[in-house]
């Protein structure tokens, strides 16, 4: 199906390229892409593609609001297409990168006769379906939206600028992979693109949750004069839209017919720079990262004696727990949870949901966030804030047991550990004391700022309760080692009774909350009452024995 | 002299397919057993059997006179583990992996920094002790998990296949240790497929073949007057031998020709 003789006047060899495509692309069918990937168990993997498609379409449905809403066609696609290239370009950057550092490539295909050019057209195909794969399911709705509402001259014209934004996208993410590697060391670019998926993630949830009322609003004909937002004709995406001026609609931000001619031009020399200049850089570059190995030896053998280490965990073990097994889960999690690309990506952005989210159900009545702001301190909210700091230490409980090396449990059933629950409950303490307090307390440090020292009792008895929560869900949910279980198991038989207890368990603490928000006898016995129970559930998950361990491998 | 190990009637099976047959052995304290066989054969069960990490199987084992059903953390405290090149947590230095190990075996903290420092400058990682491991050798990771098998001093050391992906210098230093453990009265349990180290190092060999012990005696013992190596023997004992015309079907089959008698095992 390739243009075969197109590859090879670039200097690839077809065969070779066809057979590297097919490989990958049939690998990518048996990984869930993007945002499948959370959700995605077991079974579902055969099916990878076409669960995706159909996500992304749901997406797009989302992404397509502007069309549907916004009459002004050019101002509606300018925002539209602005969407769908920030959300491809962030997705190719966080997600296209477990495939781009596939280390089995210096396996398969490094020692095999491939030349450079073939090895670059295949990554850069590879990359150019991925993203078609997702731009195609996401923008059908928008386009059957546009031939519905604009007629056919519209929906004709619609996949000429989204093909040339797929082309713009491509060379985005070379670009910001290209900067990065200049600005890090080799070995220190994974680290760079795992921080830059946690900040994606946080972006996107902050789109979802912040952005569409604000999008209803711009409607030129109550909100604004165009003139005073001359700079759009300077964004890559109002060119695109200007392509809409071939079928006769007057181009929102003038510009004229030279804008439209850019939307050709400029994703054309992208092309040519990336395919020219980018690529083979980006691909030696690359390499320096598979050789970061023997550069960092090299590096610590020329200082000629080993770093100081760093032993606050092992002191914050001691101080924290009494047994040693239990020391053995708190130096592990301690330490895991700061070096796992995965745990970090998966668990931190919950820091931003939390504040995010808040602000989203404030100002849900239509008011703005400093009108919202203003009624805080008259209001009951804290005790919203305060549990749903909870989202941030149960999704941080969820990811403690799972570990893309969970076969390194293997060392928890050769040792003597008597009591597995203590190993645990260390794990707990770690996430606890270097995840979970530090966070309550910058949002109690806003709740007294807020709402002033009478708020005192409702933050340690939503401290007591989250907690409770906690190590309820833990003791339901999560009875496993730290770092022992596959990814995505399929959960055992009990699910939906544990889900079921797993709600209510929240509602009631918080109910009860609420009911005593004004009565402070109420709140103390709250407090003991949650105490004692956090005591004794805390104890029987400290006691969990071998035969309680649900073991999904060792 | 009693045993240290005795193990009667063991047998697992996993589903229908049954892995150690009714084994029935002892072994005596300070010795070097050999323990060989094919892939397949059973030899990292038994192993994880005698530490105490699988403990659904059918017989009697006793380890330092104590039941290891009855008596498993007792015996994971006095046993030693080393795995062929299993997972560790590569994020961790080998410091922090051996602290965490050390604190499992409820080390104090002195000692568990004393022994790995010295353990590790032993196997030349001195500098890279505090290096994440993720970025560290086969061999390099086999250092660390045989040092993590022994940080606790342990009784019994069972190794399976602890030479995996140490070069030269490496293989040696593992041999002269395994004859230093065994002056220090340690009895040691030792799988491989390297016959010549086997037939160098050990006291005592144990041939498994299909869960069952088809041979078992000194070096001497196992030649039977003959002058075979301990390759010979193993392959004697469990193959046809007919390794020439397999060598022959392979070659030929990358030449696109059929050598005379290809084939034959699949008709067979």
């Amino acid at each position: 199906m390739l243009p075969s003789g197109l590859w090879r006047s670039l200097g690839a060899d077809t065969d070779q390229l066809t057979a590297i495509l097919n490989m990958r692309l049939m690998l990518d069918n048996r990984r869930p892409m993007g945002f499948g990937r959370r959700q995605a168990q077991k079974k579902d993997i055969k099916n990878g593609t076409l669960i995706n498609t159909f996500m992304f379409g749901i997406m797009g449905v989302l992404y397509g609001i502007p069309v549907y809403l916004i009459s002004d066609r050019v101002l509606s696609m300018v925002i539209y297409f602005t969407l769908i290239f920030l959300m491809i370009t962030l997705t190719l950057i966080t997600d296209f990168s477990n495939a781009l550092f596939d280390n089995r490539d210096k396996y398969t295909l490094f020692p095999r006769p491939i030349n450079d050019r073939t090895l670059v057209l295949a990554k850069l195909l590879h990359v150019f379906i991925y993203l078609l794969r997702i731009v195609l399911p996401m923008a059908l709705p928008a386009w059957i939206a546009i031939g519905y509402l604009d007629g056919w001259a519209s929906a004709v014209l619609f996949p000429l600028p989204v093909l040339l934004l797929v082309f713009m996208s491509l060379f985005a993410v070379n670009s910001v992979y290209l900067i990065i590697l200049r600005l890090v060391k080799p070995e220190k670019f994974k680290d760079v693109i795992s921080y830059f998926q946690v900040i994606a993630s946080i972006v996107f949830f902050a789109t979802v949750y912040l952005h569409p009322r604000k999008m209803f609003e711009m409607d030129p004909s109550n909100m604004f004069d165009a003139s005073h937002f001359q700079w759009v004709k300077y964004i890559p995406t109002y060119w695109l839209a200007a392509c809409w001026s071939w079928i006769g609609v007057p181009l929102t931000f003038g510009g004229g017919i030279f804008m439209s001619l850019l939307a050709i031009v400029a994703p054309l020399l992208c092309v040519i720079i990336l395919v020219k200049y980018l690529a083979p850089e980006f691909s030696r570059k690359i390499s320096g990262i598979d050789s970061a190995e023997v550069s960092h030896e090299i590096t610590v053998i020329k200082n000629g004696k080993a770093a100081k280490p760093g032993k606050l965990y092992l002191k914050l073990a001691n101080i924290f727990n009494r047994s040693d097994a239990a020391k053995a889960g708190f130096i592990l999690a301690w330490l895991q949870t700061s070096r796992s690309r995965t745990f970090r990506m998966r668990v931190y952005p919950a820091l931003a949901f939390v504040p995010i989210y808040f602000i989203y159900l404030l100002t849900q009545n239509g008011s703005s966030i400093s009108e919202a702001y203003a009624t805080l301190p008259g209001s009951s909210k804290f005790i919203l804030l305060l549990y749903m700091s909870a989202y941030v230490l149960i999704n941080a409980l969820n990811y403690l047991i799972m570990s893309e090396q969970y076969k390194a449990a293997w060392v928890f059933y050769s040792s003597p550990v008597e009591t597995p629950g203590n190993i645990m409950i260390g794990a707990f303490k770690a996430l606890c004391v270097k995840l979970f307090l530090p966070f309550f307390t910058a949002i109690s440090i806003f709740t007294l700022w807020i709402w002033g020292p009478k708020v005192i009792p409702d933050i340690f008895l939503s401290l007591v309760n989250v907690l409770l929560l906690a190590t309820c869900i833990a003791r339901i949910s999560f009875r496993q080692l730290p770092f022992s279980s596959m990814e995505q198991i399929k959960q055992s038989g009990g699910k939906v009774i544990r889900s079921i207890i797993t709600m209510l368990i929240p509602f009631v603490l918080g109910v009860g909350h609420y009911l005593s928000v004004h009565i402070w006898w109420l709140k103390l016995t709250f407090i003991f009452l949650s105490g004692a129970l956090l005591w004794l559930i805390w104890d029987s998950y400290a006691g969990t024995n071998w035969g309680n361990i649900r073991k999904e491998d060792a | 002299m009693t045993p240290i190990i005795t193990i009667r009637g063991l047998s697992k099976n996993y589903g229908d397919k049954t892995v150690l047959n009714n084994i029935d052995l002892e072994v005596m304290p300070g010795q070097i057993i050999g323990y060989i066989g094919p892939n397949g054969a059973g030899k990292s069960t038994t192993v994880k059997i005698l530490s105490g990490i699988i403990q659904d199987y059918e017989g009697e084992i006793t380890v330092m006179g104590k039941n290891i059903k009855e008596h498993v953390l007792e015996v994971k405290s006095k046993v030693g583990y080393i795995p062929e090149l299993a997972e560790l947590y590569d994020l961790l230095t080998p410091r922090e992996y051996l602290t965490f190990i050390g604190k499992l075996y409820k080390l104090s903290d002195e000692v568990i920094e004393d022994r790995s420092l010295k353990m590790l400058t032993s196997f030349g990682l001195y500098n890279n002790m505090d290096q994440r491991m993720d970025s560290f050798s086969k061999g390099m990771r086999q250092k660390v998990l045989i040092t993590s098998g022994l940080l606790h001093n342990p009784t019994i050391v069972f190794m399976d296949e602890p030479l995996s992906g140490l070069d030269a210098n490496a293989v040696i230093l593992v041999k002269e240790l395994l004859q230093a453990l065994k002056q220090e009265g340690k009895t040691i349990f030792y799988c491989s497929h390297m016959m010549d180290v086997v037939e160098k190092v050990s006291d005592r060999i144990i041939l498994i073949d299909k869960g069952s012990i088809i041979a078992d005696g000194t070096m001497e013992e196992l030649r039977q007057n003959n002058s075979d190596n301990l390759e010979q023997i193993f392959s004697r004992l469990t193959s046809n031998g007919d390794f020439v015309q397999k060598a022959d079907d392979l070659a030929a089959a990358m030449n696109d020709r059929t050598s005379p008698g290809q084939y034959k095992s699949i008709n067979e």
